[in-house]
């Protein structure tokens, strides 16, 4: 039986280089969990030939808060505020996965106005964290002003969001059973302004950034990820698409309403930056769903009513701005607290696709390829 | 303290009526150093997207209050806006950080992670409870994430302790100011009689001596050692 | 293609599988020794085809003695979903491991091996990937002790 188990110490150790087979010997150059283009607290060690990349190896753990420990000892909703706090930039799909695959489990049932809301603000979300994606890919490769229009954009949808919800960026507003509140009066109308506002704006970001040859030379040909690779290699959402495979769950296995709107499912062929397509899409859901919000009931379950899920296991998947969210929680059957949960989180399974892309790389291009997988660190950490 | 600054006071007092003028020299110091706040972006977090990038978009503007350049290394930077949870790992790299900053250096904490452990207080196998077991602080601003006009308000809470609360003839002792909300039929003038002796005794802080105090500073010792 | 056709065909694959019904969607049990067996056919059969694995993960039961290994599986060629567990004693625990047939698996283990404990045989760099490589003990075992952990108070 061969387990063996290694450490971080011993993959850097010096004896390793110098036993490798060139005959330059390969140096390790810390991109540490304190850095500008870090997303977050990522360690990459880069080994290096000069400047191109030998090999990438990405120590994550400098945000790992143990939460789905911490969940053996929450109730199915006290858990839902934990979901904000991995992928925050897509908290309300996070809290649409537990919620649904709770209420799958438990056999609650949702109504038409739960569903349409729940549809348009995930979708509005999408729009706010492709933007976000969109200015930090200006930023890190050094251009400084998108970043500036990113947040302009943004701070006009939380404002819209915190009029309903209460909140700018930790929602907990998708709870099992329906909505935690009921939609202000003006949502509609401010929702409505935010369409207006965006459509032409996604036009000024591509005269601005995408569409500017320099960021286009950056870009292109650096780190092509092939479709069968990103398959094997678990990736999902806009990384996957962008190689050509239209895996999109809101097609696949359809939820919330998306079965009433009509929309496209963005795939590029040499791993284009689809997000920026996927704004338009999400941007044309919303005009079809928002002035139709049927009348209802926000909530079908009493708020303090106690949810225990029957025994076994029960998955749940959802498309999140990033890839496919999965949430499996296991149940005894005899309390209301899981026995085990596991969030099967995209940022975790993206970013090992840096390891396959990045040797031959130059270390600018690192960056580059950082910045287009668009990972957010605690949803890799949990 | 820098050569210059150590020097000064003794050099102002052996000049017959010079300690007239530390206290205009404290008053240009401490309004050049509030008004050029250079902040180390230690966003871990949420917090991070909320207090580093929020604030520093178009319509909270961070750059008004001097806080404009925002620089990843702790050499260039003397403001630490730690921003997100700490956990055992990183909280090494953190302390080395904060001993790397240049004095005289300020701590804001924000959010409920930075503070006590947040969320995650209960039943987090990793998380430090509060960035104050690794460094000093001197400016909480809780919420989970606050509002961008939540850490105006703690900024402007520092920029107050640093124009009131240092002088260059006792370097890296600051005091804190004390904002309380005011009940029925008591005036100020009332409150600050009572509190003034305790108030005085409890509201100094000697900084350097606290930052060496905290358990993670000989941890860091010895993980550096190892290393 | 429906569940109605997709867990004959696994049964066809590996005859010793048990199929299981509290897992809200096809499943089926198999020992350990049978698994890597298993996951190959799974993914190299063209009318099973499933070439994404998305996640993998452990349950830890205490009283019974076991850990639970939990592998859930897509096709993007059908659209089937299939998760397939297998439990390992808690004393000894070895699995196969399956990084050379889905490249994923080699950090979905490591996760796996990093909070819960279980070992991989043949893990080409079997490495704690969140906690730090001299943490002691195995956090999300049900039995783990810390005293840094603060229990809320019931």
């Amino acid at each position: 039986m061969s387990v063996q188990i290694t450490t971080l110490e011993e993959l850097t150790s010096p004896s390793r280089a110098a036993s490798s087979s060139l005959s330059i010997q390969e140096y390790f150059l810390n991109m540490g969990p304190q850095h500008p283009i870090a997303h977050g607290s990522l360690r990459l060690l880069l080994v290096l030939d000069g400047e191109i990349v030998r090999e990438v190896i990405p120590v994550p753990g400098f945000v790992h808060r143990g939460i789905e420990k911490m969940c053996e000892h929450l109730t199915c909703r006290q858990i839902v505020h934990l979901t904000d706090r991995m992928d925050y930039l897509s908290a309300l799909s996070n809290n649409w996965c537990l919620s649904r695959t709770v209420e799958r489990a438990a056999g609650i049932e949702t109504n038409e106005r739960i569903e349409t809301v729940r549809t348009i603000v995930a979708e509005l979300q999408r729009v706010q964290s492709h933007a976000l994606w969109w200015g930090v890919l200006g930023m890190d490769l050094g251009a400084l002003t998108p970043f500036l229009y990113a947040f302009r954009d943004r701070e006009i949808i939380s404002t819209a969001f915190e009029e309903t919800i209460g909140a700018r960026l930790t929602m907990n507003y998708i709870q099992p059973g329906g909505l935690m509140f009921d939609i202000h009066p003006g949502f509609v109308a401010r929702v409505k302004e935010v369409l207006a506002h965006m459509r032409p704006i996604l036009d000024e970001y591509d005269a601005l950034l995408s569409g500017n040859v320099i960021l286009q030379e950056r870009l292109r040909n650096v780190g092509v990820l092939p479709a069968e690779k990103a398959l094997a290699m678990g990736c999902t959402g806009p990384v996957l698409r962008g190689s050509g495979v239209a895996l999109d769950l809101r097609k696949a296995e359809p939820y919330g309403v998306y079965e009433k709107a009509a929309f496209d499912v963005v795939v590029g062929t040499v791993g284009d930056c689809v997000r920026m397509e996927e704004m338009r899409q999400s941007l044309g859901i919303v005009e079809q769903l928002i002035d139709s919000i049927p009348a209802g009931p926000h909530m079908t379950v009493k708020p303090a009513a106690k949810i225990k899920l029957p025994a076994g296991m029960h998955y749940g998947q959802i498309e999140t701005p990033r890839g496919i969210l999965g949430t499996l929680i296991v149940s005894d059957g005899k309390s209301d607290k899981p026995w085990r949960v596991h969030f099967r989180t995209p940022n975790y399974n993206n970013l090992w696709a840096v390891t396959a892309i990045a040797p031959g790389c130059k270390i600018a291009d690192i960056i580059a390829i950082q910045a287009s997988l668009d990972l957010v660190i605690p949803d890799i950490d949990r | 303290m820098g050569v210059v600054l150590d020097k000064l006071p003794g050099l102002l007092e052996k000049i017959p009526g010079g300690g007239i003028l530390v206290a205009p020299i404290d008053a240009v110091i401490n309004w050049a150093r509030l008004s050029s706040l250079w902040p180390l972006a230690f966003g871990t977090k949420c917090c991070a997207i909320e207090m580093l990038m929020a604030t520093g978009g178009p319509h909270q503007d961070l750059s008004r209050f001097g806080v404009e350049v925002v620089r990843p290394s702790p050499r260039q930077a003397d403001l630490m806006v730690v921003a997100g949870a700490i956990v055992k790992k990183t909280a090494l790299r953190m302390r080395l950080l904060y001993e790397q900053m240049a004095e005289p250096r300020y701590v804001i904490a924000t959010g409920s992670c930075a503070i006590s452990g947040g969320p995650f207080m209960y039943n987090s196998y990793t998380i430090v409870r509060g960035v104050d077991q690794i460094v000093p602080v001197d400016v909480y601003v809780p919420g989970c994430p606050p509002r961008p006009e939540a850490f105006f308000w703690g900024l402007l809470m520092l920029q107050k302790m640093i124009r009131q609360g240092e002088s260059i003839r006792r370097p890296g002792i600051r005091r804190k100011p004390v904002l309380a909300a005011l009940p029925a039929g008591v005036t100020v003038q009332d409150i600050q009689e009572r509190m003034r002796a305790p108030l005085e005794e409890q509201n100094v802080v000697d900084v350097a001596g606290a930052a060496a105090e905290k358990p993670w500073a000989k941890k860091v010792r010895q993980w550096v050692k190892k290393h | 293609m429906g569940e109605e056709t997709l867990i004959p065909r696994v049964l066809a694959a590996e005859p010793s599988a048990k199929v299981r019904d509290d897992a809200g969607g096809p499943s089926v049990e198999v020992a350990p020794d049978r698994l890597f067996g298993l996951m190959q056919c799974l993914r190299d059969r063209p009318d099973l085809a499933f070439d994404m694995l998305m996640a993998h993960t452990a349950v830890d039961w205490l009283e019974q003695g076991r850990f639970e290994l939990v592998y859930i599986l897509y096709s993007t060629v059908h659209g089937h979903g299939l998760t397939v567990c297998a439990s390992v004693p808690r004393d000894k625990p070895v699995a196969p491991t399956l990084s050379g047939l889905w490249p994923i698996a080699h950090w979905q283990e490591r996760e796996v091996f990093d909070l819960m404990g279980v070992l991989y045989d043949g893990h080409p760099d079997l490495r704690r990937v969140f906690l730090e490589d001299d943490w002691q003990g195995y956090p999300l075992r049900k039995d783990y002790q810390d005293s840094d952990m603060l229990e809320l108070p019931q």
